[in-house]
């Protein structure tokens, strides 16, 4: 997965690298993720990578207790939604136990290592 | 001048069928899409020739294409179509739109799917696929079951509340001979089963399976020479949230409400003139969330509706009468106008609800587009 040559590979490169990186348009500012080819404000095909403050609010998070695919994750898992700082939403995991977390909870990314997929955003509590 | 999505029965609904719902193997999704058509004329007596426009829907696998129907229906209509994507709502409103147009006067709505048999998982991603892939995140029960923990976390809903849902519907189906979910389910019942996504449990979310429907819309003139009894549209509506997870929200699918605000002036009623209720239902979230943005019930009240009989089996407004998609059949919400036609005409046999004069009826195509549809019995 982070051997990827698709438009988001640089996202993966950077957390190799300890960063959270997403494209920003240079012609608007807009910052865009998923990766896109164009920018959904400006239409604009010129954009640049950009790391950002990996900090953000969980906005809601749920277990799967069982595998819709062989390459899931082995059940129990647990995704989450959170609502980075900088504006763009992402779709990652949370460290720790299920029970302390809760919607609204601060989170900042650590990048670790996530079954084999190699090192990827983890977010957790902010102390 | 008339509000946009005014039909104001122009265009009526004069033949609703379908298929058995089920694991049907044996049979192509295309093959039983036109047994969906074949069965629907029979009993209406309508000849296949007074068909001159068709809207197909594409079904699991590829199929479900008009071109690839028409063939095998034996029809050369004036006018043919297939949408991506199902509820019936779009494939409903684009019929009164080329009926409108005057590009045809008679269309068949068909729908067939086999993707039960062919053993659809649903397990590709939603959202961006590479990172929903990397952790999982898998089938819409996904999403929605991030969307009912938020609504819980910022509205106090509990799972009892939601599980009002599915044990509704569940008592429905019970009376429901096309229905395959028919054995009666408590709240207990619902409340022991384990999650599947938590905080969603299996009855939360409904099971694929194989089956066709069909609906033949007519112009207002051309209604009155195929039927006695025809079903008018009244006004339909639609929003788009395309922009997909860049829109604020996407989850809670806020631009529901748009549809909200619109179909009652298009259909020309209030709210209050709704008899029956018709909410497509992949998850019981999805009924939780557009009973609230139609204004069904108040934030955070859903479970408190139904348990004083607002809403659902038993109370003043019933609510998916078929047993919906949890539990009567997957058929992508085609089978709830096949519903709502059939109590609007007094059709409904032992589940005939008295008094139905209007219904509607509010679908989703997932985090992409709503529909509303205001039906009712032509006068
Ligand atoms: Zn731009």
């Amino acid at each position: 997965m982070t051997e990827s040559l698709a438009l988001d590979a640089p996202f993966w490169e950077g957390a190799r690298t300890g960063e959270l990186r997403f494209q920003r348009c240079t012609d608007c500012g807009f910052l865009r993720w998923p990766a896109a080819g164009v920018c959904p404000e400006c239409l604009s095909r010129s954009a640049v990578w950009e790391a950002v403050e990996p900090v953000g609010t969980v906005w809601s998070f749920v277990i799967y207790h069982r595998s819709y695919s062989r390459s899931a994750p082995p059940p129990p898992y647990l995704v989450a939604l959170v609502e980075l700082d900088c504006g763009v939403r992402l779709i990652t995991t949370l460290a720790g136990s299920s029970a302390d977390h809760t919607v609204g909870m601060r989170v900042r990314a650590r990048f670790e290592e996530f079954l084999d997929r190699g090192v990827v955003p983890v977010f957790a509590a902010v102390e | 001048m008339n509000p946009p999505g005014a039909v104001r029965g122009r265009s009526a609904i004069v033949a609703v069928g379908n298929t058995e719902q089920g694991e049907l193997p044996g049979i192509s999704a295309d093959e039983l899409a036109v047994e969906g058509l074949r069965r629907t004329l029979a009993q209406a007596g309508i000849a296949k020739g007074a068909v001159n426009g068709l809207i197909t829907c594409k079904s699991y696998g590829g199929f479900g294409i008009d071109t690839a129907i028409g063939r095998l229906a034996g029809m050369n209509p004036s006018y043919s179509a297939t949408l991506d994507y199902g509820t019936c709502n779009f494939s409903l409103h684009l019929a009164t739109a080329v009926i409108e147009a005057g590009l045809c006067d008679v269309v068949a709505i068909v729908y067939g799917t086999t993707q039960r048999s062919q053993r659809n998982t649903f397990s590709t991603p939603l959202g961006h696929p590479d990172e929903s892939s990397v952790y999982g995140f898998l089938n819409v029960a996904g999403p929605a079951a991030m969307a009912f923990r938020r609504h819980m976390s910022l509205h106090g809903t509990t799972e009892a509340d939601l599980g009002e849902v599915a044990v509704s519907q569940r008592r429905y189906a019970v009376d429901n001979p096309l229905a395959i979910f028919r054995e009666p389910m408590s709240l207990e019942q619902y409340l022991a089963e384990p999650y599947l996504v938590e905080p969603l449990r299996r009855s939360d979310l409904c099971m694929i399976s194989d089956g066709a429907a069909c609906l033949i819309v007519a112009s207002r003139e051309r209604a009155r020479d195929l039927t006695d009894k025809p079903v008018d549209v009244l006004g339909i509506a639609q929003q788009t949230g395309l922009r997909d997870r860049q829109n604020a929200d996407q989850w809670m699918r806020p631009w529901i409400e748009q549809v909200a605000e619109r179909i009652y002036p298009a259909a020309g009623i209030s709210q209050a003139d709704v008899d029956a209720l018709y909410i497509q239902d992949p998850t019981s979230m999805w009924v939780l969330q557009m009973l609230e943005y139609y204004g069904f019930v108040a934030t955070g009240g859903v479970g408190e509706a139904f348990r004083r009989g607002a809403v659902g089996h038993g109370g003043r407004l019933p609510l998916n009468s078929n047993g919906g998609q949890l539990s009567e059949a997957y058929m992508w919400g085609f089978l709830h106008l096949c519903e709502a036609v059939r109590q609007l005409r007094g059709d409904a046999g032992e589940r005939q609800l008295p008094g139905i004069e209007v219904a509607q009826y509010c679908s989703t195509y997932g985090f992409m587009k709503a529909a509303s549809t205001v039906l009712a019995r032509s006068r």
